[in-house]
C-alpha cells in the first residue's frame, strides 16, 4: 500500500521515468529491427554468412549486461559518450540482434520450398518474391522475435540506469542507496508491469498483422491435430 | 513450339559431376501435350526446369518459336509460361483470386481485366467464383487447390504450360476427374504443354506424345500407341508394363471395331418360330433384337425353341449399351463381368448402329502389334 502511495506522491517523476524507459527500449527496438531483419533475410540468401552472423549474435547475447556497459565505457568515452542514453541504446540494440536475426532467418528458411519454387517459376523477381510471399508468410515468427527482444530489453534497460541512462531503473538504484523499500518496489513493479503490458501488446499486434490466410491455415492445422488426439 | 537441341545438363563439377541429361533432342509442336515420362531421376523434371531457366543448361540449346531461351530474360521468359507443380505451391497469404492474379498483375494488366480473367478461369476449372474468389488456399480441398494451381498457370493465357506432375498429389478418383476436365479445357485452348509424369496411365491418357526418359537419356519419343505397341527396347517394354495390350485398348474407341452390318438381326415383332428357323438356317447361335432402330436385347436358340408367341416375349436384356466413344478397355471389362461376347453399339440418341464382339477386339489388338517390333527388342 505504501508503495502505491509512493507512486501517487511522486507521479510526475514516475511518469517521466516510465516514458524515458519506454523511449530507450522503443528506440533501440526500432534500430535493432532496421539492422536485424534485413540481416536475417540476407543470410538466407548468402548462406555462407549465416553461421558467422548467428554465432556473433549468440556471443553478444551471452555477455552479461553490466559487463557490456563496462566494456563499452572506455571505447565510447573516446567520443565523450561513455555514459548516458547512447551506450544504453547501443547495448540494447546488440542484445536484440540474436532473437531478431534468428527468428527472421528461421522464418524465411521455413517458407515451404514449393511456394518459393512456384513464385520463381511464375516469373517473380527476388524482391517481389520477398515482398509478396516470403515476408508475409514469415511475419508471425519475425514479430515473435521482436517481442522477445522487447521484453528482454525492458529488463536490461533497468540496469542501464547505472550508467546514467535514466528510466525506471533509477528508482531501484536510488532506493537501494537510500534503503527505501517503497521506492525499490515501485521501480521493480513498474518495470515488471511494463514488460507484461508490452508482451501482451506485441502479441496482439502480431495477431493483427498476420495475414488472414495464414491464420486460417494455422487454425485448421490445430483443429486437425486436435482431432487426432 | 519448343525445340530441344543437344541439351546436356551436368550437375556439380570435377569428380562429383553428375550427368542429369545427355544430349537430348526433340521438339514439342504447337498445341501438343508432350508427357515427359520415366522413373525418378531419369531427367524428366530437369528437362522441364531447363525450359524456364530454373536450372541452367550446360550444353546445347532450347528454343521457343525459333528464339533461343538464352536470349530471353529469365523473369520475362517465366511470365510467358504457365507453371504448375505437384506440391501446388499456392501462396497461403493470398486469396484464391489473388493467387490466380499473380502473373497478370506482374504483367501490369488493368484491374477490371484481371478480375474478369479470374472469374473466367474459376468457371473453367469448375469452381464457383462467388464462392471461392475470396477464400484462402487452406480452406480448399487438395483437388480444389490443384484446380486453382492450374487456373493460376493459365492466368496470363501463356502459349506454353509447364506442368510438373500436376495431378500427382490428388487421390485417384479426383485425379481422373481433374484430368478429364483439363483435357476438355485443353481441347479448346490448345496450349503447348510439357507435362512431367511418372505414371504410364496418365501419360497415355494426357499425352499427344510421350517422351520416355531413362538415366538422363531420351529413349523413345512417339505417340502413345506406338510406345505401347512398338516399344523400342526392353526398358520401354518393361516400363509400359506387361499389360500394355490392355493399355492399348484404353486408347482405342468402340467405333474403331464396330461391326456396322451384323447379319443376325431380328425384329421384336417377329414370330418366335420364324426367328428360330432364321437363326438355325444361318448357323447363328443368337440374334440381336432391334425394334424401331432401338436395340432391345438378344435371343438364343434355346430361348426361341419352345416359344410360340413373339420374339419380344423371350428377349434377354443387355445390361448395358456401348457408345461409340467408349474405350475398348471398358467394353472388355463389361464382357468379362457379364460373360457376354457381344454388345450393341448405340449412337447419342440410343439408336442401334452395330455390334462389338470379343473377336473384333482381339483382331484389333493383334493388328496393332507388329511382329517385327516384338522381335526387334528381344534381340537387343
Amino acid at each position: 500500500m505504501s508503495t502505491l502511495k509512493f507512486i501517487m506522491e511522486h507521479n510526475q517523476r514516475v511518469l517521466h521515468l516510465s516514458l524515458e524507459h519506454i523511449g530507450i527500449v522503443g528506440l533501440s527496438l526500432i534500430i535493432a529491427t532496421i539492422i536485424g531483419v534485413p540481416l536475417g533475410i540476407m543470410i538466407t540468401k548468402y548462406k555462407n554468412l549465416a553461421k558467422p552472423v548467428l554465432n556473433t549474435a549468440n556471443v553478444l547475447m551471452t555477455i552479461p549486461s553490466i559487463a557490456l556497459f563496462g566494456i563499452m565505457l572506455p571505447v565510447l568515452a573516446m567520443v565523450n559518450l561513455g555514459l548516458g542514453k547512447v551506450p544504453a541504446i547501443i547495448a540494447l540494440v546488440l542484445y536484440s540482434q540474436l532473437p531478431i536475426i534468428r527468428n527472421t532467418y528461421t522464418a524465411i528458411k521455413n517458407v515451404p520450398p514449393a511456394v518459393v519454387d512456384a513464385g520463381k517459376g511464375m516469373g517473380m523477381n527476388r524482391w517481389q518474391l520477398l515482398k509478396e510471399i516470403e515476408i508475409p508468410i514469415s511475419i508471425p515468427l519475425i514479430l515473435a522475435g521482436l517481442r522477445t527482444a522487447a521484453v528482454m530489453n525492458i529488463g536490461i534497460a533497468a540496469i542501464a540506469s547505472y550508467i546514467g541512462a535514466g528510466g525506471l531503473g533509477v528508482l531501484i538504484q536510488q532506493g537501494i542507496n537510500r534503503v527505501y523499500p517503497e521506492m525499490i518496489l515501485s521501480g521493480a513493479i513498474l518495470v515488471s508491469l511494463l514488460a507484461i503490458i508490452v508482451d501482451g501488446g506485441m502479441g496482439l499486434f502480431e495477431y493483427l498483422v498476420t495475414p488472414k490466410g495464414i491464420k486460417i491455415q494455422r487454425k485448421l492445422v490445430q483443429w486437425e491435430s486436435s482431432l487426432k488426439n | 513450339m519448343i525445340k530441344y537441341d543437344s541439351v546436356t545438363k551436368i550437375f556439380g563439377v570435377g569428380k562429383e559431376a553428375v550427368t542429369a541429361l545427355d544430349n537430348i533432342n526433340f521438339t514439342i509442336k504447337k498445341g501438343e501435350i508432350v508427357v515427359f515420362l520415366g522413373p525418378s531421376g531419369c531427367g524428366k523434371t530437369t528437362t522441364m526446369r531447363l525450359t524456364n531457366k530454373l536450372d541452367t543448361i550446360t550444353r546445347g540449346s532450347i528454343s521457343i518459336n525459333g528464339e533461343s531461351i538464352a536470349e530471353i530474360n529469365e523473369v520475362k521468359l517465366r511470365q510467358r509460361m504457365g507453371y504448375v507443380i505437384q506440391e501446388i505451391g499456392l501462396f497461403p497469404n493470398k486469396t484464391i483470386a489473388q493467387n490466380i492474379a499473380v502473373v497478370p498483375r506482374l504483367l501490369g494488366w488493368p484491374r477490371h481485366k484481371i478480375n474478369n480473367r479470374v472469374d473466367e478461369l474459376l468457371h473453367m476449372t469448375n469452381l464457383e467464383p462467388g464462392l471461392y474468389r475470396n477464400r484462402y488456399p487452406a480452406e480448399l480441398s487438395g483437388g480444389q487447390q490443384q484446380r486453382v494451381g492450374v487456373a493460376r498457370g493459365l492466368a496470363a493465357d501463356p502459349e506454353i504450360m509447364l506442368m510438373d506432375e500436376p495431378f500427382g498429389a490428388i487421390d485417384p478418383i479426383n485425379r481422373e476427374q481433374i484430368q478429364d476436365e483439363f483435357l476438355r479445357v485443353q481441347s479448346k485452348i490448345k496450349k503447348t504443354i510439357a507435362f512431367v509424369s511418372h505414371d504410364i496411365h496418365e501419360a497415355i491418357k494426357m499425352g499427344d506424345k510421350i517422351a520416355l526418359f531413362d538415366n538422363g537419356k531420351l529413349i523413345q519419343y512417339d505417340v502413345p500407341e506406338v510406345i505401347l505397341t512398338r516399344p523400342k527396347n526392353k526398358f520401354v517394354a518393361d516400363f509400359v508394363g506387361a499389360d500394355r495390350a490392355l493399355k492399348v485398348l484404353g486408347l482405342m474407341r468402340v467405333s474403331e471395331v464396330t461391326n456396322f452390318k451384323p447379319q443376325n438381326i431380328i425384329a421384336g415383332t417377329d414370330n418366335a418360330q420364324t426367328a428360330h428357323k432364321f437363326l438355325e438356317e444361318n448357323d447363328f447361335r443368337y440374334g440381336i433384337v432391334v425394334d424401331n432402330n432401338k436395340p432391345l436385347g438378344y435371343v438364343t436358340l434355346k430361348n426361341l425353341k419352345y416359344e410360340n408367341g413373339l420374339v419380344i416375349d423371350v428377349v434377354e436384356n443387355y445390361p448395358h449399351f456401348e457408345e461409340k466413344s467408349s474405350s475398348l478397355r471398358d467394353v472388355l471389362s463389361y464382357m468379362l463381368m457379364h460373360t457376354l461376347m457381344t454388345f450393341c453399339v448405340v449412337d447419342d440418341n440410343g439408336d442401334f448402329i452395330g455390334t462389338v464382339s470379343y473377336n473384333d477386339i482381339q483382331r484389333a489388338v493383334k493388328k496393332s502389334y507388329s511382329d517385327e517390333a516384338e522381335k526387334d527388342w528381344k534381340e537387343v
